[in-house]
This record gives C-alpha cells, structure tokens and sequence, in this order.
C-alpha cells in the first residue's frame, strides 16, 4: 500500500451540502482525497455516494459549501472544462460511433494532426486491452469490452481524476474480479486519481488506498481499508463492511483510555478505549469478526482465552464452515468461521466446545 | 447542466415556449371564444354572424341556450325554434346511440385481438402486428368512409358475398338503413384506436400472476375472468373513451353514408357554423354537445374507478 | 396451442375485414364499368388518365403538398421542443402543459375547425391553404410529440453528460450526439404529420376559403356518381403513398429504437 499522506490534496470538500427540494442529500461532507489515490466511495444505495462523485465531475450543482479541484473552487466551473473525466454505469457509449470515434470523441479540438490523434486512440485502446478494435461498432461489443472503452475514451484526455460510477456493476461475478485487478493495474500505470463509487463492500476493500464509507448522506468513516475493516469505528460501519458479532456489554470503569467490561458470555475484558469515539447514547457492544474467533478441538489449548459454548447452528462452505454458537450457557450467539482443512471434523448442533479469543481482536461500541 | 430547480424550470420553460404558446393561440383561444359566443346575442335577436358589422354590439344573453329547450311553441319559442329544438335533440341523442353503438363493437371486437398479439404473439413480431393493425386507420379517413358506400350499397360487396352463397335473392342495400350503416363504417374506422389501448394495459400484465391463478387451482377461464380481465380494465376504458368521443363528433359519415338524411350533432354545428353563419347558435351547440359527452364520459370513469385505482 | 389457434383466426379475419375496403379499392379502380358494383366488368386503366389529366386535380395536389409539408415541418420542430422539454427537464406546470398539447387527440375534429374557423373570422384573418396549415399543426402535433418523446426517451441521459464530460457544449452535444440518435423519431415524426395531413379533410374543408386540396376533391367527386372512378383511382395511389410513407416511418422508427440500444415496445401510438 503505497503512502498516500506524502501526496498533494487533490480534492477537497468543504462543508458540502446538496438539497433536492425539501431533500437533504449530501450533509455536510468534509474530507480531501490526495493525488495518485486510489480512493472509494463506498455505502447502501441512497447514500449520496454516486452525488457526490457528480459533483466533482459537475454534473450536480452543490446547495452550500465548497469543491476543490487541484486547489481550484470548482464553484461555476461546467463538466466540460473540469480536469476529471467520467466513465459512466452505463458506460454511456455512443452507440452510432465505431470504437475509435468513441475513443478519440473528446479529441475533437484538440490541435493535433489526424495521424497524431489516431495513433492516440490505437495507444489508448492498447493500453485497455482492445488493440486492433477500433473499426468495429460500438454497439456490438459485449459488457466488458464496453467498459474498457469507456476507460479509454476518459484516459485519453489525460484527466488529472478518473472518476468511476460503479463500473463492474453490469459485469458478471467472474468478469468483475477480473476487472478489478486490471483496473489497479491501470491506475498504478497512469499513475492519477481514481475515484471510484460502489454499494460492494468487497470491492472496495479489493481495490482502495482509502475509502469513505457513507450513510445517508454523510461519510460515517474515511480510512483505510485494514483501519476500516478491523476498527470501525461504529457499528453501523462494522455492519456494513464484513460480519460482526455483537456481544452486549456492561461498562465497569475507565480509566488511562482503558475500558474495563464485562461482557455477556465472554466474562470481564480491558479494552482500549480509544477506538471506541465518546457515547453516543446506545448501548455498549463489544464487537468480534468471525475469523478471530477459534473453536478449541481435543488436545488444542488457548493462546489467550476461551469460553464454553453450545453448538446452534452449522453451515457447511466447502472450504469454510461457519458455526452459531451459544456463549457460556448465555443467550448470546456468535457466529464464527473455520477453514475445513483435512483431519478437522464437521461438529453437529448440538454439541459442546470450547471458543478461543483473543482481547486484542474485540471492538467497543458504545 | 441545470440542475437546480429552478435553472431547470427555466431551461424547460423556455424549450416548451414555442409550442405552448401555440397550444394557447390556436386552441385554448379559439376554445374560450366559442364559449364566450355561445352566450352572445345581438340587439333584436339577430344571428351573430363574424365578423362583427359596424355598429353592432354583443351581449351577453342566456337565449341560445333556452331554443334548444324550445319543446313547444310559445311567446319566446316561435315554430321553427321548436323543429330546431326537437331536431336538434334527435340528432345529439342519435350522435350518443352511434357512438355507444360502435364503442360497443369496437371494444368487444378488438379485445380477442388485443389479446391474441400480447399472450400469443412472440415478442419480437408483436409490433409487426400491431403495425398491420394501424395501417389501415393512417390511411384517409374519406376513401375508407367512401368505400363503404360501395360496400353497402345497392349492389355492393355486401350485396354481391350474400347473393352468391344465396343467403338473399333481392339486394339487400344495406345503406338505405342510414343508422345502422353508419355505426358499420364508424366501428370498422375506429378498430385500431380500441386494440391499442387494450394491447398496452394486457401488455403490463405480470404473467407471473396468471401461473399464480392457475397454480392456485383457476381454470384458463377463471383466470382470464378473475385476473386478466380485472387487470386490463383500465385499457379497456381508455379504449372505450377514445373511441367514443370523436365518433359523437363525427361529421364526415354521416355526410358520405347517411347522405345527410341522418345528420349527427358535429353536422348540426356546421350547418349553423357554416352554412348559416349563425356563430353563436353553433358555439352553443358545441359547448352543449361537448358537455354532454363531458358528462357521460365523467360518468364511465367514475363506474369503473374501481379498475383504475392502481393508475397513475 | 388450441386456443391460440382459435384466437390467431379470429385476428386473421379481424385483419381481413380491417383491410377489405383498401383491398376492394384497386378492383374498382382497375374495374371498366362507371357504377361501382359487382360484378367487376374488365381491366382497364383509363381512370387513372382520365384522372392526372384533370387540371382540378393538379391543383389540389399542389396545393395539398404545400400544405403538408409546411405542417409536417412545423408539427415536427414545435413537437421537438415540446418532447425534448418534457422528457429532458421537470418544471412545473408540464402535467397541464403536455396535456394541452395532446387535447385535440380526443376532441372532435369539427370542433377544432370550427372553434378556430370563429377565431379566424373574429380576427379577420381570410381563410387560405395558410388557415389549412395553423388547424393541421394544431392535430398534428400531439403525434409529433408521442413519437419524438420516446425518441428521447430511449436517449441515455448519461450519452450527454459522457459528451459534456469529454469536453463539448450544450450545444455541440445535442448536435454530436441528440439529434443523430433522435433522427429516426424525427423522420417518423414528419412522415406521420405529412401523411395526417394531407388526408385530412374537415379543417382543410372548412378552413381552406375555397382552395382545392386532395382530399375535399375526393369528398365531393364521391357525392358524384360519375366523378367516381376516377377518383377511385386517385384513392388508389394516395393509399398506396400512405403505406409507403408509414413503412418507411415505422422502418426509421425501430431503427431509431435499435440504435439508442432501446427495447422495441409497439406502434407508433
């Protein structure tokens, strides 16, 4: 993962806001996005992710606040002069262009020679993948060569951002992980911002140096995706991104930003109460992913603590099975994952075992 | 791009300004002013006849309005008010029949059609159908009404297909029954118009719940009368509205067909309209026959309003 | 299928009658007798000539052809605005406005004659082939706008913002990308208006102060026995050039659906 702190601001937002009507649909967002990075902008549909792609791009006017481009106010500036470049949901090709007018479209004023134009778009399209596609028309291309069209057409101007509105929605499961790859590939090799919007949390995660994660309208976390995935910093986003258990939890004191709990099932636990923002009213949680948690077969000793359980539920994989299980003769159930590696047996319901867990793995949401 | 509201507004505004404010010249004005001269008298009960002579001044009189009540004669009905009157009144309630009468046959006949081209037809031919369908009606309005002349007349196709089979000896001519004849030529005129709203609302049909109705033990039958037809009600009245309403104005079959014997109410307006000059008396026959059929069209509505709850 | 099959002859027949009276047209048209009845008597094409050397007759196709062209331009471009505006923008107000607009689908056509007839007379505006042309647009234009508004509507918004995008105006954009992949609707849109046009006949009846056009000379030679088959033959090619002019509307029609990528969904209503 590369360094992007050292890197200039390439966007900012200031205080964004944007009203349709009586609809508050970006509130308030503040952040900045650096050069070179490969940022997301993940959330639910509605969140106001795909509004605020738009109005980098200039697409939506904002009701309040600022948009900087390259230190720029984007303020009164119109989509066809600012320095991004889109490529659409839809892809948005122009269906009665051959491949290389699509490619070479926005090259229309451009001062170069003929010869010089097309010998671009041959580079453009090569650096896609789609060498030699240029005379075929467009509307007879399958969904991922649209889409690598789509990329060409925007590179070619040499925007200083990339902006990318869920490009592998319309792609099938095998095609869109490869495309994920290629397109990191791309973005390392021309080296600018892309910013990308997606609903799947997978995605982005696959793909980002950093992502913002955002719900109705506001971004409820901006980080990278390791901080993201392994300290959220609300449960709403743990929710949203990967599985987490929830254990009630009952706060016993606090002190030196250490949080002594006593969790239902697990028993009492010192967390670091830094990863925990101030109360904001709900009930304290202590959350654990699937992963951390191990199941304790005979001979197998914990490395850290482990807790007895009641075996609810089995849900078989192939490479994984995953288990609900009752905590310490509690209500409480948690779901965890094992690797099904040879020699491991599948338990059934029923049946009693031991939980390992480690302190260091659990989060506190209060 | 507009996006805010009101650039937006703007933007739309100026775009439809051109064809809104012809809209609004050459319809809405024109509307109004027939509205307006259908309670215009002159001095002494003269015609209004525009334009307008020196020195003469409308007023505003409920009279036209009370000749078309002119039931018997009296201080304010002389004779021919009343023959007016009562023909006038003959010839709306014979406009309503017709229409109602081809309304009828339209829908019922085109129905299995509409049907036929949405469930049975595939995907990929049902505009070539429905194209073949629509040809016809593109085709000018006075040779298809002329050519039923022909047909019905002395002699005609008709005549001629039932002689052959020997059905009939003696020629039937089927256009001397004026009515009758005009509700063939009306019906067939206006088919198209009826299946293509029927095709569209059999068109929004989740098939899905045609396999549930019979999944939930509903014969072919039962499930065209329980769920299909429900279902496509709201076309049907559409159909039945947009058929209905210009044959009650129409004016070019009675004319070809009926030859004038059986005038309709769009021939009353233009006989006083046209042939009399008689502006006022014919913008109160306009406004009065399209109240009616105003009315009756309300009224069809609010019967099958039950069908057409789910509708935008 | 059995039921299929029944409904499929039904519609056969449907379609039959629907066309009978165009199919007889030509048999009388071709027929060599001067009453139009069964039997049919020979071959002949003499009313064709006896009609295109009728000087009367030239006249009224001249004339219908200015004034369907004229429409057909006018009905077009004014239904351009009204359907790009209603698909592309929301203002308010568009419920009433777009319904305005398409108001004289469902009026009576003699009421939209006569209403404009006393505007015209109330104005002191003489009655010409002009006169013919503003009653034409007027019941042309909700056509214009159903079609060319979905012609927009199969336009892809994001195809001009992708042309905004990559660095054209407005107006480069609706010049580059609009109005090629709109074409279709808009020739179907003129061929349509033409062809309702000139087969009108009560504005053209009424409003037109005298003028012969095509298809009050049709109305009045049928009022006459001996006029008529001539004018069967007249009848005769101005159906054909009807279904000409339709074939080709509805060809560009779908090809203006298939080439915005489109799902073709009907006719042209």
């Amino acid at each position: 993962m590369t360094t992007p702190e050292e890197k200039p601001v390439m966007i900012e937002f200031r205080d964004v806001h944007k009203y349709y009507g009586d609809y508050h649909a970006l509130r308030g967002i503040n952040g900045t996005i650096r050069a070179g990075e490969f940022f997301s902008l993940l959330g639910p549909s509605g969140c106001g992710k795909t509004t605020l792609l738009r109005t980098i791009a200039g697409f939506e006017d904002i009701s309040s606040g600022a948009v900087l481009i390259d230190g720029k106010s984007m303020q009164g500036v119109p989509a066809n002069v600012r320095p991004t470049n889109m490529v659409f949901q839809s892809y948005a090709i122009f269906p009665h262009m051959s491949v290389a007018e699509n490619v070479g479209f926005g090259l229309r004023k451009d001062p170069r020679s003929k010869p010089e134009k097309a010998k671009a778009v041959e580079e453009a399209l090569e650096m896609v993948g789609l060498k030699g596609y240029g005379g075929r028309a467009a509307h007879a291309l399958s969904g991922g060569q649209r889409q690598r069209v789509a990329l060409a057409r925007a590179l070619i101007l040499k925007p200083k951002v990339l902006l990318l509105d869920e490009p592998l929605s319309a792609l099938d499961k095998k095609m869109r992980e490869h495309m994920q790859v290629e397109l990191i590939k791309l973005q390392r090799q021309v080296g600018i911002t892309f910013i990308l919007v997606t609903h799947d949390q997978e995605e982005a995660l696959v793909m980002s140096d950093r992502i913002a994660v955002m719900f109705e309208g506001e971004i409820a976390q901006l980080a990278d995706p390791e901080t993201l995935y392994r300290r959220p910093n609300s449960k709403k986003v743990a929710d949203f991104i990967g599985t987490m258990n929830f254990v009630p939890c009952e706060i016993l004191s606090e002190a030196g930003g250490k949080v002594e709990v006593e969790a239902k099932g697990l028993g009492r636990v010192t967390l670091d109460g830094t990863q925990a923002p101030p109360a904001r009213g709900e009930t304290p949680v202590v959350g654990l992913r699937p992963e951390t948690l191990t199941l304790l077969y005979d001979g197998q000793q914990a490395s850290d603590r482990a807790t007895e359980g009641v075996v609810d539920e089995v849900i078989y994989f192939g490479d994984m099975t995953y288990y609900d299980v009752y905590l310490g003769g509690t209500d409480v159930e948690v779901r965890l994952s094992m690797r099904n590696v040879p020699g491991r047996p599948i338990l059934d319901v029923g049946s009693k075992v031991q939980v390992a867990w480690s302190p260091d793995a659990l989060v506190l949401f209060r | 791009m507009g996006n805010t509201p009101s650039a937006e507004a703007k933007a739309g505004w100026t775009l439809v300004s051109p064809p809104a404010i012809y809209v609004l010249l050459m319809l809405a004005a024109p509307l109004l002013l027939v509205f307006g001269l259908s309670f215009a008298g002159l001095e002494g009960g003269a015609k209004v006849s525009l334009p307008l002579q020196e020195g003469q001044d409308l007023h505003f009189t409920l009279s036209n309005y009370a000749k078309l009540f002119c039931w018997s004669a009296s201080d304010t009905c002389s004779s021919t008010d009343v023959r007016m009157a009562q023909a006038t009144a003959t010839a709306m309630g014979r406009s309503l029949l017709v229409a109602a009468l081809v309304t009828l046959t339209t829908v019922l006949l085109a129905y299995p059609v509409a049907y036929y081209v949405s469930f049975h037809v595939h995907p990929s031919k049902k505009s070539l159908w429905l194209f073949l369908i629509t040809i016809p009606f593109w085709t000018s309005y006075v040779i298809r009404v002329a050519l039923w002349r022909t047909i019905l007349g002395y002699d005609g196709a008709v005549d001629a297909a039932l002689g052959a089979v020997g059905i009939i000896d003696q020629p039937l001519n089927l256009l001397q029954y004026g009515t009758l004849a005009i509700v063939i030529t009306l019906s067939h005129a206006y088919a198209p118009f009826a299946v293509l709203p029927i095709f569209v609302s059999l068109e929004k049909v989740d098939r899905s719940l045609l396999e549930a109705g019979q999944d939930l033990g509903e014969s072919r039958w039962t499930t065209f009368l329980r769920v299909t037809l429900p279902l496509s009600m709201a076309g049907v009245v559409a159909a039945v509205l947009i058929v209905f309403i210009p044959t009650v104005g129409d004016y070019v079959t009675p004319e070809l067909i009926g030859s004038g014997k059986v005038p309709m109410i769009a021939n009353f307006i233009e006989t006083q309209m046209w042939k009399l000059r008689n502006q006022a008396m014919g913008s109160t026959l306009a406004v009065s026959s399209m109240l009616i059929v105003a009315v009756v069209a309300t009224l069809f509505v609010l019967a099958n309003r039950r069908f057409l709850g789910g509708r935008k | 299928m059995k039921q299929g099959l029944g409904l499929r002859t039904y519609t056969v027949i449907y379609l039959l009658v629907l066309y009978g009276p165009i199919i007889i047209l030509p048999l009388f048209a071709f027929n060599d007798a001067t009453t139009v009845a069964f039997p049919l008597s020979g071959f002949t094409t003499k009313w064709f000539g006896q009609m295109l050397a009728d000087a009367n007759l030239r006249k009224a196709l001249v004339n219908s052809l200015i004034v369907s062209l004229s429409t057909a331009t006018l009905a077009t471009t004014l239904g351009i605005l009204a359907a790009r505006s209603a698909v592309r923008y929301s203002w308010p107000g568009k419920g009433i406005v777009m319904g305005s607009i398409m108001v004289p689908l469902v009026l009576p056509e003699m009421i939209v004659a006569m209403a404009l007839l006393v505007l015209l007379l109330a104005a002191g505006i003489k009655l010409s082939l002009f006169t013919i042309i503003l009653g034409h647009v007027l019941i042309a234009m909700p056509f214009a706008v159903a079609i060319l508004s979905s012609a927009f509507q199969s336009l892809d918004k994001s195809l001009e913002e992708a042309a905004l995008d990559l660095g054209e105006t407005g107006w480069s954009t609706f010049r580059l990308i609009v109005l090629p992949l709109v074409m279709p609707g808009i020739l179907a849109s003129f061929l349509i208006t033409f062809t309702i046009s000139i087969d009108e006949f009560i504005i053209a009846n009424f409003l037109g102060g005298g003028e012969p056009v095509l298809s009050v000379f049709v109305f009045t030679a049928f009022r006459f026995p001996s006029t008529v088959p001539p004018v069967l033959a007249l009848g005769t090619m101005l159906v054909a050039f009807s279904i000409l002019l339709l074939t080709i509307a509805e060809y560009f029609r779908r090809r203006g659906v298939a080439k915005a990528g489109g799902k073709d969904t009907g006719g042209f209503l």
